[in-house]
This record gives structure tokens, sequence and C-alpha cells, in this order.
């Protein structure tokens, strides 16, 4: 059974996607059996890591490590066939084509589905999950946020019926720490910045989330480092390390604990994976 | 600096998130605005700092921008900016497409509050009909539209397809019924496949949701065609030949291989993408139009000597991919615009510093 969801999130450009896979790794490694999530749609892990196609259903990556696409759609048919048991009903509401786009609109729908999913296993809806934790590369923060909101939106707008339950119970398993765990990236930059603290607090007051936050890319450099190259290096240099203290500081002021993460020197992801995935076990 | 074709009314920003698309957008508005032409920039969630360095408040109004550059300014030029207010704009939408009849039924309609403010997928909707709203004025030389942050930029130029079938008059018959009817909700059912599937639905969502889903698409359905058409015109700007596309990326292999599928598809669907900006490039480590190679080897510090080595390694991966982008684009470099400055003159010469500083890759 699935023991926790890790959900990884932050401003676009700040390394959700990578920092997802070197998560999942680093987990599988201390012998916890993963499923690691994409919800791009195409998918992003194909490519980046050099995989062939990666469906709904989970592919087999690395000893413990097994990787899938959710896409909300798919999501929502499996809970429904859950429930309604009957292949041919399904069938005849899922491939009509005005449902189809009806499923696009009905507002929160797919975010719901989504969600269910991602707490079938201790909800116990729809069928077993064999691993210990998932970890989902997630939304960037602000769609993140209302995708988060979406059980308790639905909640109050439609209190009866399955989907308020169904509804009422995800945003339980949300609001759980043993069973949400929340990540944020940030790099030492205003908007992704401004926008982790924000989330931050966000998720502190209306969801008692206490997120784990991550200050990522760092040059792991210091002044001394900077001697011997041209003034005009220096200076552009000297403010990314300004840049950098200013970050640290304002997290501190705020309150937040964070992880610092070095930028890896290299274009290949494996490396990369590798690198990180060991920092965490040093840092974590 | 880039060029667009002299027909261009609308250009649209495109790229994944956290690549400068906004400061991108603001930076060739200045540029342009002061090459003595009327702009408008649209954006959605711009940094404090280009919202100060632009002057305009979130408050979803017009607001024309100081340019006080000097002698350099074309001083026909003018700057306007707007940050898209996404439920005004989704109000104001409903209001004019209805001609201001009663649409209070709808807007109390708590399916509607959850479509307009807080659930994902309607910014992509309310851009759209902003830049529409603001292109048809046509009181500009040329809008700017800033596309919102998404998981993907099909998002964005599906949103008339996916608003299509709010208003699809399939989906809305289903849920028709005379008002005096208080039996059923679905007695006016067309077929009993119909019947199964509205069937299915209520089971897995419950009569409460069915209801309000009933009194939603009763309440959008007067207006459905002007709602259409609306929607219609929004997809016929994406397509015009007057709207072009850039896209925004990063110098970031992964980017980048992104980048080109992106633009050879958007190409393929019919809209007019042109330039690929590859944005944010670190200004520091272009050491070799700086100093000769030799340099490098003097350079003590093993991480510095570490880090140019990989900033090298992402120049040759780029070059190496260059070719793969189709002949028809251009690709521009862009370096990192440097942040020091307080002063809100200042920034806005350092966005026209930016607009000035982007460079044809050949």
């Amino acid at each position: 059974m699935v023991k926790k969801a890790h959900l990884i999130t932050g401003k676009g450009g700040t390394g959700k996607s990578l920092f997802s896979v070197v998560l999942a790794h680093y987990f599988s490694t201390q012998m916890q059996s993963i499923l690691l999530c994409e919800l791009s749609d195409p998918s992003f892990f194909k490519d980046y890591l050099n995989l062939p196609e990666i469906t709904y259903k989970p592919l087999s990556w690395k000893p413990n490590l097994d990787i899938s696409q959710w896409s909300p759609e798919n999501c929502l048919k499996e809970y429904a066939l859950h429930l309604l048991k009957i292949e041919s009903l399904y069938k005849l509401f899922f491939e009509n084509s005005v449902s189809k786009s009806l499923i696009q609109i009905a507002p929160g729908l797919l975010d719901l589905a989504l969600l269910g999913k991602m707490t079938s296993s201790p909800r116990k809806q729809g069928p077993a999950m064999p691993y210990n934790q998932i970890v989902v590369d997630s939304f960037s923060t602000g769609h993140f946020l209302s995708l988060l909101r979406a059980p308790a939106a639905l909640a109050e707008a439609i209190p009866f019926g399955p989907m308020g339950e169904q509804s009422k119970n995800i945003d339980q398993y949300l609001r759980s720490p043993d069973f949400t765990e929340v990540h944020i990236l940030t790099l030492a930059e205003e908007l992704p910045l401004t926008e982790c603290r924000e989330l931050y607090q966000q998720l502190l007051t209306e969801f008692n989330i206490k997120a784990k936050v991550y200050l990522n890319k760092l040059t792991a450099i210091s002044l001394e480092d900077l001697v011997d190259l041209p003034e005009v290096a220096q200076n552009s240099l000297k403010r990314v390390l300004n840049a950098e203290a200013t970050a640290r500081l304002q997290l501190q002021k705020a309150q937040i604990d964070f992880v610092e993460l070095p930028l890896v020197a290299s274009i290949e992801t494996e490396t990369l994976v590798t690198v990180l995935s060991n920092h965490l076990k040093v840092v974590l | 600096m880039i060029s667009l074709k002299s027909s261009t009314k609308t250009l649209i920003c495109i790229g994944s998130g956290g690549v400068g698309k906004t400061t991108m957008a603001a930076s060739i508005g200045v540029g342009l605005a002061c090459a003595g032409k009327k702009i408008l920039v649209l954006t959605i969630d711009p940094s404090l700092r280009l919202a100060q360095a632009l002057g305009i408040k979130t408050d979803g109004e017009l607001h024309r921008v100081p340019l006080n550059l000097g002698a350099n300014t074309n001083s026909g030029g003018e700057l306007w900016s707007c940050i898209i207010n996404h439920k005004k704009t989704f109000e104001w939408f409903i209001r004019s497409a209805s001609q201001n009849s009663d649409i209070e039924v709808l807007l109390q309609n708590r399916l509607y509050q959850q479509l307009s403010g807080r659930l994902s997928g309607s910014q992509e909707f309310t851009a759209l009909i902003s830049l529409y709203r603001f292109v048809s004025a046509k009181e500009y030389d040329l809008v700017i539209l800033d596309t919102p942050p998404s998981q993907h930029t099909w998002n964005f130029l599906r949103a008339p397809e996916k608003i299509s079938a709010l208003f699809n008059e399939g989906v809305a018959s289903w849920f028709r019924e005379p008002p005096k009817n208080k039996k059923g909700v679905f007695r006016k059912i067309l077929n009993l496949g119909t019947a199964q599937v509205l069937k299915t639905l209520e089971t897995l969502t419950g009569s409460f949701f069915m209801k309000e889903l009933s009194a939603f698409f009763g309440a959008v359905q007067k207006w459905q065609a002007p709602l259409a058409d609306y929607v219609m015109n929004c997809h016929r700007l994406l397509v015009s030949a007057e709207t072009e596309f850039i896209l925004v990326t990063a110098l970031d292999s992964s980017r980048i291989i992104e980048a080109q599928k992106l633009s050879r598809e958007i190409q393929k669907q019919g809209y007019y993408l042109t330039s690929v900006i590859i944005n944010r490039i670190p200004t520091w480590t272009d050491i070799k139009t700086i100093n000769p190679p030799s340099q490098e080897k003097k350079i003590k510090s093993p991480r510095v000597r570490e880090l140019l080595k990989y900033h090298e390694s992402l120049e040759n991966d780029l070059q190496s991919r260059l070719n793969q982008f189709k002949s028809s684009l251009k690709v521009y470099k862009c370096f990192e615009l440097s942040q020091n400055t307080e002063n809100a003159d200042d920034n806005i010469s350092n966005l026209q510093k930016n607009y000035n500083s982007i460079l044809a890759v050949d």
C-alpha cells in the first residue's frame, strides 16, 4: 500500500522534473518501492530519461523504481470502471463524444480525478498500487494550489452525493502530514522565491501542510573563486552571489527551513541524477 | 532586436515556465514603443520588479507606461500595459456576449463560480478573450500577449476548442428542460443513449452535481450562439496571418528539444511561428569574447573552471541542435538581464537595452 505521496512543485524552470527523478531515485536506493509519476502530456521523461513510451501503466526503470504518466482522463476512467463495474456502461459513457467534452469542461472534475488517483491506495478506492511511496512531478505553483483546492471547493459546491463524499475524503488525505508531503523548489531569483514563500505560507495556513523547500542550482562558489576572472565576469558573478545570499536571508526571515542543492555542472541526465541523489543522502 | 512582419498586429509569446516570457514581452513592448509604435502589453503574472518597472497595478485596468528615455525616444510612441484579471474578464465576456440581459442566475451558479475563479484552466481562456478584445478595438499598432504559465503551450492554443465544448449545442441540449417541468431534471432527453450517459454521470457524481450542471447549461443556453461566435473569432485571431508567435526558451538541452518539437508541431497546425529566442544566457561565462581562451588556464578555482566548461558544453549542445530548427524560423539569443537597478526609470531603460541586445543567430 502507498504510505506516502510526495508532490513536487515550484515555479517553472526551478528544476521540478529533475528533482522528482532524483527524489524517486534516492528513495528507491533506500529499499523503498517507488512509483514516479509525471502529469505532463506529452511525456517529458520519455526524452529526458531516454525511455520508450511512458504510459499510464507503470514502466520499470530501475530496481524498485517504476515510472508512469498520469493523465486525469486515465485516472477518471480507472475510477469510473472501478465504480461502475460494467464495462459496457463505462464504454457507453466514455466513448461518447459529447460526454468527452463534458468531462473536459466540468469544473474541477479532472483535478479531482488526479488527486483521487494519488490518494486511492490508502482510501482503498480503485486497483491496488504495489508501491511504498509515490513521487509526483506536479504542476507549477499557481496551478498546483488550484489543484489542491479543488476537492474542498467541490465538496463545498457539491456537498451531497458520491462526488461530494469523494471530494471530502480526498481532501482529508491531502491535509494529512502522514500521507502528503509537498516539496517546493526555488531558485535564488526574485520570482521563484516570491512564489515559493507565498505557496509555503498558503499551504501552512490553508492546509496545515509544512512543505519542504529546496534552494536549487546554487553556484557553490565564493568571492575568492572570482579573483582570476575578468572584471565584467566578476561583476556579473558577484550579482549572482548576492542574489544567493539574499535568498538564504529571505527564507530564514520567513522561518522556512530549506535544503541547498548545487548546480550540477553536467548536461547528462544520468550524471545529474546520480550526483544529486548522492547529495540527498548527505543532506536529508 | 527582433524583426517582425510589418503587417503583424498581434504578437504572442509562448514557451514553458521560467524562461522569461513576461520580461521578453515587456522588452519587446518597450523597444517598439521607443521606436515610435503604439504598443499594448498584456501580461498575466509579472514579477514585482517588472510590475514596478511598468508602473502598473494588478487591477485589470489599462495603464499608460511613461517612457522617459530622453532624446533617443521617438515621441510618437506609446506603451500601454494591462495585467489580466481573470474573474473580471470572464464576467465581462459573459456580459458582453449576453448583451447585459439577466445573467445573475449564471453568475450565482456554483459551477460558474468555480469555472471563472479558483479552478485551473480558465486562465488560458481569459487571456485569449482579453487579447481578442484589445486587438479588435484596433487602437494599437501591436498587441503583445504573454501567455499564462501552464504545463504546456497547447493548453493555451486549445482554449477556444475547450470552451466551445461548453457552448456546444449537443451538451446543452442534454440538460435542456422547460422551466415549468418540476418532475424530472432530465425529462426532455432525446434518446435512450443520452439517458444512459446521464445516468452514468449521475452515478459517478451524484444528483446534486447534476442539478448544478443542469442549471448551468440552462443559464448559458440563451447566449449560446453569440458566445460560440465570440470563441470562433478568438480562434480566427490565433491563426490569422497578422498574428505572429515567438517561442521563448532557455539554454538547456531538454528545453531546446522541447522547443524544437513544439515549433514543428505549432507550424504544422497553421500558426505563424516566426522566431525562437534562446533567453537568459548568462553573461559571465562568455569568457572567450572577453579574453583569449588561454586565459582560462589561469583560473585557479576548480569550481569556476567546472562551471565554465559546463556552459561551454551547453553552448556546443545548442550549436549542434540549431540546424534542427526549421529554416523558416529565425533563431535569436538574448543574454541575462542584469537586475541590479532599483529605480523604476532605470528598469525601463534596462528593458530597452534587453530588446536591443536580442541577437540573431546564423
